[in-house]
C-alpha cells in the first residue's frame, strides 16, 4: 500500500532498509527496453540510472528521472516540485532548475493540497510537468472540460494513492500514540496496513492503520471512501503496487495511458535517465489485487459514512451548516470550481437574506453533484469545521451512481451540460 | 412579540387551515397560453399559485427555484412545451436535465418528492393546466409547510 508518493519524485527509503547502504543494483532478469519499445497501454517496471536518485528515491526514482529528463530535453519548460518545510509539510514550487527536481525527494503521505487551482494561473503561459494524485488529476480534467486548463500544455505523472493524512494530526499521533518526538521522525512509509515511522536513531515504530483510524487518527475521511486509487486518468500511471519482491524498493510500476506519456517515457530512456523492463503478468495482477483490496476498503467506509446520512433530515442539514461564517474558502480551494471571482454562488448570495441554508451552499451542492472529485480540501480549510466533503459527496453519490459517471476520469461532458439532441431530431 | 411571531409562522388563513403558497414558472409559448385558456374556458382552479412567465422553461435557473423555496414557497412547479415542440429547439431538454439534478438534490436534503414538479402543458391544454394546479394544491396541503421555509416567514 502506498499513499501519494511525493508529487515530485521519489519516495523515502523503504522501511526496513538503513539509508546509508548503497542502493542495490536493479535486477537483471529480462531485457532493458529501448525507447521505441514503449507502447501506449504497456506496463513496465522502471528505475533511474543515477545512483543518487535511486538512493534517495524509495521506488527506484523513476518519477524523478522522467521529470528531470523532460525538463533537460526541453519537452516542458517547468516542473512542479515539492519543497519540504518539515517532515510533515511541503509546498508546491514551480521550477525550471533540474537540480531542484533531483533535490525534492522523500515520500509524503501528508501532502493534502490539490494543485489544480495553482496550475490555472500558469497554464496559458508555459508547458508544465508534474506528478499528481488521482484526485489532483480529476480536478485538472474537470477544469479542462470547463476550458480553464489546456491539457496539451500539461504533462502529468499519476501516482497511486491509498490516502493522505493531515500533518497536524500525524504530529499529534506521533507524540501520543507512538510516543516519539515528532521532530525526530526522519521518514515514514505505509506497508502491509501499517504506518511505519523511522526516527533519526534508525529505529522503526509501527502502528496498524485500521486501529489508528478507529480513533480517527489515520487517513483523512474522504480518502477512506475514495474510489480512485490508481491515476489512470493521467499520462502515466506510476506506483509501487505490482512491483514484485525482486524489484521491491528498486523499481516503479508504470502503465502508459496516453501517447504523450509514451513520448515522455521514450525521452527518459533515450536520454539516459531511466531504464525500463516489461512488467511480468503476475506483477500486473498483483497491482490489480492491491487496487481491488483498497477499493473494497473504500466501499466499506463509504457504506459506514453515507448509509446513516440517508436518514438525515433538513433540520440535521441546517444544524451542520449553521456555523458557516461565509468565508468562501471551500470554493477557493475547490478543484472543479471554474467560475472565477464572479460566480452564481457568490453573486446571488446575500448574507442579509439570513436563510437557514444560504444560497451559496444550495448552489454549491448542486454544482458539485456532477463535479465533486472528492479531494476533501473543503473540509480541511473550513474554519468552522463543517464536514463539507461529506455533505458534498452525500449529494453527489446518488447522481453519479445513477449516471454511471466518475468525475474527472475521462473526457465525458459533465452530465449537467449533457443535452441530448437526438430526441429532437 | 411572540404573539406576532406565532401568527406569522403558522401561515394560516383565519380559519386555521394551512394555505399553501406555490410558485409556478410557465413557458411564454405554451403553458402561459394554456393558463390563459383555462381562464377563458372558466375551468375552476385554486388560487394558491403565483405564476411567473418565462420565455422558455429552460430559463428557470436553479437559483430561481432555491430562492422561491428559501423565501417561503411550499412548492415550485415548472411547466413547458412538450419535448420536440420547444420554440428554441431544445430548451425543454435542458430543463429536463436541470430538473433531474435539482430534484435529486432536494430529495437528498429531505424535501418531499411532490414539492418540485415539472409538467409539459401545451397552449391548447387549458383543462390539463387547471387539473395539474388542483392536483398539486391538494398534494401540498397534505404535506404541510415546506421544511426549507424559515420560521416566521409568512
Amino acid at each position: 500500500m502506498s499513499a501519494p508518493e511525493n508529487p515530485a519524485p521519489a519516495g523515502a527509503p523503504p522501511a526496513g532498509k538503513p539509508p546509508e547502504k548503497k542502493p542495490p543494483a536493479p535486477s537483471t532478469v529480462g531485457d532493458v527496453l529501448k525507447g521505441s519499445d514503449i507502447q501506449v497501454g504497456g506496463k513496465y517496471i522502471g528505475w533511474s540510472v543515477r545512483d543518487e536518485v535511486r538512493k534517495e528515491g524509495g521506488s527506484g526514482g523513476l518519477v524523478t528521472s522522467i521529470l528531470a529528463g523532460a525538463l533537460e530535453k526541453g519537452l516542458v519548460e517547468h516542473v512542479v516540485v515539492l519543497k519540504k518545510s518539515s517532515q510533515y509539510e511541503a509546498v508546491p514550487v514551480l521550477t525550471s532548475d533540474v537540480e531542484d527536481v533531483y533535490a525534492s525527494a522523500g515520500s509524503m503521505h501528508m501532502l493534502i493540497s490539490n494543485p489544480t487551482k495553482y496550475l490555472r494561473q500558469f497554464q496559458n503561459d508555459a508547458t508544465i510537468a508534474l506528478a499528481v494524485k488521482p484526485c489532483d488529476m480529476r480536478g485538472i480534467r474537470e477544469q479542462q472540460k470547463r476550458n480553464m486548463i489546456d491539457l496539451d500544455k500539461i504533462f502529468t505523472i499519476g501516482l497511486n494513492c491509498g490516502g493522505t493524512m493531515m500533518p497536524y494530526k500525524i504530529r499529534k499521533v506521533t507524540e501520543e500514540v507512538y510516543g516519539v518526538n515528532p521532530d525526530d521522525v526522519r521518514a515514514e512509509e505505509i506497508e502491509k496496513g501499517k504506518l511505519i515511522l523511522e526516527t533519526t536513531d534508525g529505529e522503526h515504530h509501527a502502528q496498524s492503520i485500521d486501529e489508528l483510524e478507529e480513533e480517527d487518527n489515520g487517513r483523512r475521511e474522504n480518502c477512506r471512501y475514495c474510489v480512485v486509487k490508481i491515476a489512470t486518468n493521467a499520462d502515466l500511471a506510476c506506483g509501487n503496487w505490482g512491483v514484485m519482491p525482486d524489484y521491491a524498493g528498486k523499481g516503479t510500476f508504470v502503465e502508459v495511458m496516453t501517447e504523450k506519456g509514451a513520448e515522455f517515457l521514450r525521452n527518459a530512456i533515450d536520454g539516459g535517465y531511466a531504464e525500463l523492463k516489461v512488467a511480468s503478468e503476475p506483477a500486473a495482477e498483483a497491482r490489480g489485487k492491491v487496487n481491488s483490496i483498497m477499493l473494497k476498503m473504500s466501499a466499506k467506509t463509504k457504506e459506514e459514512v453515507f448509509v446513516p446520512m440517508q436518514s438525515q433530515t433538513m433540520t440535521d442539514l441546517k444544524k451542520e451548516l449553521e456555523n458557516c461564517i461565509g468565508c468562501g474558502a471551500c470554493r477557493t480551494v475547490c478543484p472543479p470550481c471554474a467560475c472565477g471571482t464572479e460566480a452564481k454562488c457568490t453573486a446571488f448570495n446575500d448574507p442579509v437574506d439570513n436563510y437557514d441554508i444560504s444560497l451559496f451552499h444550495m448552489i454549491r451542492f448542486l454544482h458539485l453533484m456532477d463535479s465533486c472529485v472528492g479531494c476533501g480540501q473543503c473540509s480541511d480549510v473550513c474554519p468552522a469545521d463543517i464536514p463539507l466533503a461529506r455533505l458534498y459527496r452525500k449529494f453527489a453519490n446518488p447522481m453519479q451512481d445513477e449516471l454511471n459517471y466518475v468525475t474527472g476520469m475521462d473526457d465525458r461532458t459533465p452530465p449537467f451540460f449533457e443535452i441530448k439532441l437526438e430526441e429532437v431530431q | 412579540m411572540s404573539e406576532v411571531k406565532t401568527t406569522a409562522a403558522s401561515s394560516c388563513a383565519s380559519s386555521g387551515e394551512f394555505v399553501p403558497k406555490i410558485v409556478m414558472f410557465c413557458c411564454n409559448w405554451c403553458s402561459y397560453a394554456g393558463a390563459d385558456g383555462a381562464g377563458v374556458s372558466r375551468f375552476q382552479q385554486p388560487s394558491n399559485v403565483r405564476v411567473v412567465r418565462v420565455m422558455c422553461s429552460s430559463r428557470v435557473d436553479p437559483v430561481h427555484i432555491y430562492t422561491a423555496f428559501l423565501e417561503g414557497a411550499d412548492a415550485v412547479l415548472i411547466t413547458g412545451c412538450h419535448i420536440g415542440d420547444c420554440h428554441y429547439v431544445n430548451g425543454n431538454d435542458k430543463t429536463l436535465v436541470k430538473y433531474k439534478f435539482i430534484k435529486s438534490m432536494l430529495n437528498e436534503m429531505g424535501m418531499e418528492d411532490d414539492r418540485l414538479m415539472l409538467r409539459w402543458i401545451s397552449a391548447s391544454e387549458g383543462q390539463q393546466f387547471a387539473e395539474f394546479v388542483t392536483e398539486m394544491v391538494e398534494k401540498v396541503k397534505a404535506l404541510g409547510p415546506s421544511p426549507l421555509r424559515k420560521d416566521g416567514v409568512v
